[in-house]
């Protein structure tokens, strides 16, 4: 990055009356062969994006978790496979292809051939075998130099996870690299989706360099997707990529990318006003006006000219937990009555601007398996919030005499969509207090059961109906996910079951049976779905940012 | 007085010591309030601030009569009239606009009055009560005394301040009432230096040497004769400290660690106008104006009675 | 002069064990595990955690780096006792640990943000010195002129302001409606401005209030020593004003204003969370502030050390160089510390 910004000092130094656009082009010449014009040149054909994030938590593989990272992490790694939310498949990406054993216990993955890492090594299944053991071995290399990961559940299902993780060997015995492109990955337990989990970039390849210089490794990770990066991530500043020449794949349009750190939305928002940044969320102060400046775009993912305004659905619900386990709410009544009470359309249509949508279960759309009205609690109906309600307690005088405490984080805009709700309960004799310790103090609560009930909201880390139910509502999961702690004997062999089903359709089958049944118990209450708000600026020709809010930059165009 | 960054308070304090240098030396004469009012009613812009402060304790302590039947109410928020009323900008109906949520913003500054006034003279009172012990004994007593209190209050003034103020409300809990403990407690350091400077330069005089010959207790002494004697300055700096801590609680409010919503403050308000810094600035700018003039007439009145009651300012 | 400074240096001591403790009190006592705020919304599976109470040094370990386990199998938690001499212990090495939420080392964390403080902080501190005196002297020399009232109005308005708010209002004025300045930001490759421009606003901002007040303060000291004798029989023997005033005055009236400009500029280099927070200034002070309210015990620590360690210098270097610009104070002389 050194040489840009001397380009550019000089650039603007020398005549500062020139457009911002003008030098970002400049800048994004840097890749250009030499002799390719001066400074003052014109604009570049693949020019590079301004991308807005906020700091992420890791761009390393081995610790990569929430949006920022994965953004990151997914421009520089190509992991086994992908999912095409377009066409709902899932795609092949560093493997060519896979299959699967009978019981759904072993995977085996056949590579590309010949792809190789941004330093020149080659990917084969030794190199996936090598980031699986790093991610889950305390004791590796990255994990002594900063922490051990985070997101080695992923590989959970694999044998011999337990002793890795535990420090107990440095082999992962589940994992074996029968040849240079063939990866055969055994689990300890029958798990169909397993192909899912293997499109997250926690699970992409690294070269032997990710053991032997951890530390620089986890600054600049040396990958083998379509950019590479320049420099090293400067913490709270920026991170640059650039496109990678010898991409086995088709190559990027763009010279590069530069990421933008900004510690929140709303700076950035002002800084893409200004013309600095390409893509940026938007805040829902802005949303009405971005939707007619920007234009909306048609499917909610793709930008294209004159439609810069994405908004489109995620795979994401948002909910209030409630405490099975304890008064009130171990009836089912109130469950029920509560979530009939609250009128989602209008926290939906006030708050978020028709942004998000009012949930109609815990499973969202786009996710395959999905149902409309999959949850018949949760709906907006105040005639049976009452009918629910007077079986717990009959109204006298406005009231139930019932009395709630509402747990929540008051920031992240929360208090709004907390207070509505409060709202809506009064409306039904429901009278409900607030209880708003920070977000590290709730999150004790949750975890202790010291709650009645509470927001919450679930991303999910693979587009499947598993990484839903299993997590939310499995009598394992508790003590983790489930923080409702639901149980159902039912529910929990309907699950097993699932995933040691092979056949997809049979699979979701038994998936949505499982979720039926969670549903006539109505353990927690759904009340909206996410959408991502990303607005772009003109000179974005075309992107595609899918519903897990993975931007395919590799496609991605910016106009001359 | 400024509530910014880390050390506000503490810098205030050694700014209105340093401003009133060698004017703690007050003199003992019991005309001394009356030459003080004399003067002070000469000061024009002390007198403005008096008007400005009465006019807020009232618009504050009345708003429950009249403001909500013009204005609305300053925490519900009507959702199926929203389309029509968030957003206003300022004019006819909404004299300082709506916000977001469709409520009048000149309804939540008068309400947010009654937030800043209380913690403003709370705090104020909290840090002023701790710190005169703290210094009286620190002052007075000397020795052991001295030392430990000193250091303590070195341990407080290193500490950066907001950094305090924000793990306190981390330990104690969210609340008006919190907020007010946590913001005078960490005042004191401040108070207890000056009351301690004064007690040091009074001990000194002959009439203490006096009375103590004369068999007085030492809590008679500090009554009787040196309380009343740096009196005019612990008055001076409280007064400018009520606009300090307003500050203050505009700052934590503003970082989210203030009040508990909805109830409104200017400092939450603020924090909710950043959002809006673009298309509803007037969101913002009220609750500012609305602290900067309290804030002010505060500053200017402690001006005022420093000057009134400071005799060597008075030939100056 | 040097036992002095001894002694001051040795005071640092029971003040820096006051603040390390108080930290590490409030670690027990304020809510929320750390460790499960590392996973937020999503909970940490328990090996993961457990992981991680080893690798932070919540839980006791074995030689081998592997948790101890109680006779229920449960892991055993440190005390905090244990905790605050190993970290002492780290701390005189220079290891201050590893953030929870980012991983990077503490020491390298704060390498990267410290600079961005100073720097600031280092503008800021200028414009005061300069601004603040200046408008002082004018405004004593001038005593009620337009430019005295001027100075006056404006360092109490100045001084009323919460600094966040201007901040805001000159990011409105100059960033978002005129479009002259950068918004936010300590500038980068994408920012269409110089770098330094990306200081002017938040240096405003930062040094608004303690201009104002090292202004009134310049005045009121510069008046008052033109009333003290020697002035008034310099005056007497026929001096000029401006001889006077710049000859004699001055240099006794700027002691204070230079002891306040010195306090003041450590504790904008304690960081300024608001500043920092309003202009998305990538110092120490917002970085602390996150890190308390991500319970991220280890910037917190470092951070608020290196603050206080950083104060307590500069402010001994303030006390110091007063007894040069002061003949009349020799501490070596029994102390009155005041």
């Amino acid at each position: 990055m050194a040489d840009t910004k001397i380009t550019r000092r000089a650039f603007v130094g020398g005549s500062l009356a020139a457009g911002s656009l003008a030098f970002l082009a400049a800048c994004g010449q840097k890749g250009a062969p030499a002799g390719g014009g001066s400074a003052a040149g014109g604009a570049a054909a693949g020019g590079t994006l301004n991308y807005y994030i906020s700091n992420p938590v890791c761009i390393d593989p081995y610790n990569v978790q929430e949006t920022q990272g994965t953004q990151v992490c997914l421009q520089l790694f190509d992991a086994l496979t992908t999912y095409d939310a377009e066409k709902e498949e899932l795609k092949g990406l560093a493997a060519e292809s896979w299959e699967a054993n009978d019981d759904a216990t072993e995977f085996t993955f056949h590579l590309v051939k010949g792809a190789k890492f941004h330093n020149g090594d080659p990917v084969d299944a030794e190199s996936f075998k090598r980031a699986w053991t790093r991610v889950v071995n305390p004791k590796s290399a990255v994990a002594t130099a900063y922490a051990p990961s985070e997101v080695s559940y992923h590989l959970s299902v694999i044998e011999g996870y337990d002793a890795l993780s535990k420090g107990d060997t440095d082999e992962f015995t589940g994992v074996t690299a029968k040849d240079d492109t063939t990866l055969v990955v055994k689990l300890s337990a029958p798990y169909a989706d397993f192909a899912f989990i293997a499109s997250h970039p926690a699970l992409s390849p690294v070269p032997e360099a990710a053991e032997s210089d951890a530390k620089a490794y986890y600054l600049a990770p040396i990958g083998n997707g379509p950019f590479k990066m320049d420099g090293s991530w400067e913490d709270g500043q920026q991170i640059n990529l650039v496109r990678n020449e010898d991409y086995y794949g088709e190559k990027a349009k763009l010279d590069g990318i530069h990421f933008a750190i900004f510690k929140d939305v709303e700076t950035a928002y002002k800084e893409f006003q200004a013309g600095n940044l390409d893509v940026t969320d938007v805040p829902v102060a802005q949303i009405d006006a971005a939707k007619s400046e920007r234009g909306e775009s048609k499917d909610g993912y793709t930008m294209a000219e004159g439609q810069h305004m994405l908004l489109g659905g995620e795979p994401s619900t948002y909910y209030l937990t409630l405490n099975n386990a304890a008064e009130p709410f171990n009836n089912p009544d109130l469950r029920k009555g509560v979530s009939y009470a609250i009128n989602r359309a209008a926290i939906c249509e006030t708050l978020f601007k028709g942004t998000r949508t009012p949930a109609d279960g815990i499973i969202p759309p786009g996710i395959e398996g999905y149902t409309e009205g999959a949850w018949e609690f949760a709906a907006y109906d105040v005639d049976k919030a009452n009918e629910y309600l007077d079986k717990v307690a009959p109204m006298k005088d406005g009231s139930r005499g019932i009395s709630l405490t509402l747990s929540y984080n008051q920031d992240g805009g929360h208090k709004e969509i907390m207070e509505s709700i409060i709202g809506d309960l009064a409306k039904v004799g429901v009278d409900v207090s607030s209880d708003t310790p920070e977000w590290g103090a709730l999150l004790d609560q949750y975890a202790d059961g010291n709650y009645e009930f509470g927001r919450l909201g679930w991303v999910a880390d693979y587009p499947i109906m598993d990484n839903f139910l299993y997590p939310l509502f499995h009598t394992d999961s508790i003590g983790g996910d489930n923080k409702s702690q639901y149980s159902n004997p039912e529910v929990d062999q309907l699950i097993t079951e699932a995933r040691s089903t092979v056949d997809a359709q049979e699979r979701v089958k038994k998936m949505k049976e499982a979720d039926a049944k969670i549903a006539a118990d109505c353990p927690i209450i759904p009340i909206m779905f996410y959408t991502h708000v990303i607005a772009g600026s003109d000179r974005v020709k075309h992107l595609y940012i899918d519903p897990q809010q993975h931007a395919w930059l590799g496609t991605a165009e910016l106009s001359a | 007085m400024s509530s910014i960054e880390p050390s506000s308070q503490q810098r205030s304090g050694m700014a209105a010591k340093a401003e009133t240098s060698g004017g703690a030396e007050v003199r003992p004469s019991r005309t001394l309030w009356g030459d003080a009012f004399k003067r002070l009613k000469r000061n024009k812009l002390a007198i403005a601030a008096i008007v400005w402060i009465l006019f807020v304790v009232l618009v504050a302590l009345t708003a429950d009569l009249w403001a909500q039947q013009w204005l609305g109410s300053p925490t519900a928020s009507d959702s199926t009239l929203l389309a029509q009323n968030a957003l206003l900008a300022p004019g006819g109906e909404h004299p300082f606009g709506t916000d977001a949520l469709g409520r009048d913003i000149l309804v939540r500054v008068i309400y947010g009055a009654r937030v800043s006034l209380s913690v403003g003279i709370m705090a104020t009172a909290i840090s002023t009560i701790i710190g005169l012990v703290m210094g009286a004994l620190a002052g007075f007593y000397g020795g052991i005394w001295d030392t430990i209190i000193m250091r303590a209050a070195d341990i407080f003034l290193a500490f950066p301040y907001v950094l305090f103020v924000v793990s306190m409300i981390a330990v104690i809990g969210r609340s008006l009432t919190n907020v007010f403990i946590a913001i005078g407690i960490l005042g004191w350091p401040s108070i207890a230096r000056v009351f301690r400077s004064a007690i040091l330069t009074v001990k000194e005089n002959d009439y203490v040497d006096a009375a103590r010959a004369m068999g007085a207790s030492d809590t008679r002494i500090i009554a009787r004769h040196i309380f009343p004697n740096s009196v005019a300055s612990i008055v001076v700096y409280a007064t400018m400290n009520i606009g300090g801590a307003i500050l203050t609680e505009s700052a934590l409010s503003f970082l989210g660690m203030g009040v508990v919503p909805p109830t409104p403050s200017w400092g939450s308000m603020i924090q909710d106008g950043q959002a809006y810094l673009t298309t509803a600035p007037w969101m913002m700018i009220m609750p500012g104006l609305a602290i900067l003039s309290t804030v002010l007439a505060f500053t200017l009145l402690g001006d005022g009675l420093r000057d009134a009651l400071d005799v060597k300012m008075k030939d100056a | 002069m040097g036992r002095y400074i001894l002694k001051r240096v040795l005071q640092f001591i029971p003040v820096f064990l006051g603040v390390t403790l108080i930290l590490f009190a409030l670690q027990n006592i304020v809510p929320g595990d750390p460790i499960q705020l590392i996973g937020g919304e999503k909970a940490l599976p328990p090996e993961t955690e457990l992981q991680l109470r080893v690798k932070y040094n919540l839980v006791k370990a074995d030689e081998n780096g592997d948790a101890v386990l109680d006779d229920n199998g449960d892991p055993i938690p440190t005390s905090t006792w244990e905790r605050y001499t190993t970290y002492m212990g780290n701390l005189l090495k220079g290891d201050l640990g590893s953030s929870y939420q980012r991983k990077l080392p503490v020491t390298e964390i704060f390498a990267q943000k410290y600079p961005y403080t100073i720097k600031l902080a280092l503008c800021a501190i200028v414009l005061e010195a300069i601004v603040g005196i200046g408008a002082g002297i004018i405004s004593a020399v001038k005593r009620y002129s337009f430019w005295d009232i001027l100075v006056t109005l404006s360092t109490s308005v100045l001084v009323a302001v919460p600094a966040f708010w201007l901040g805001m209002l000159l990011q409105l004025v100059f960033g978002v409606m005129l479009k002259v300045m950068p918004i936010s930001g300590a500038g980068s490759a994408s920012s269409p401005y110089q770098d330094w421009m990306h200081y002017i606003l938040p240096a405003i901002t930062l040094a608004s209030v303690s201009t104002a007040y090292a202004a009134r303060i310049m005045r009121s000291q510069l008046l008052d020593v033109m009333n003290q004798d020697y002035i008034r029989t310099a005056k007497a023997k026929g001096l000029s004003n401006r001889a006077i005033i710049w000859k004699h005055a001055l240099k006794n009236a700027l002691i204070p204003v230079v002891t306040y400009i010195g306090v003041d500029f450590g504790a904008m280099l304690s960081g300024a969370i608001l500043t920092e927070t309003v202009f998305n200034w990538p110092g120490i002070g917002y970085e602390i502030y996150r890190a308390i309210s991500s319970r991220d015990w280890p910037i917190v620590m470092g951070g608020v050390t290196l603050v206080v360690l950083v104060v307590m210098i500069v402010n001994l270097l303030v006390d110091v160089s007063y007894a040069f610009l002061d003949p009349r104070i020799r501490f070596d002389r029994s102390s009155k510390s005041n």
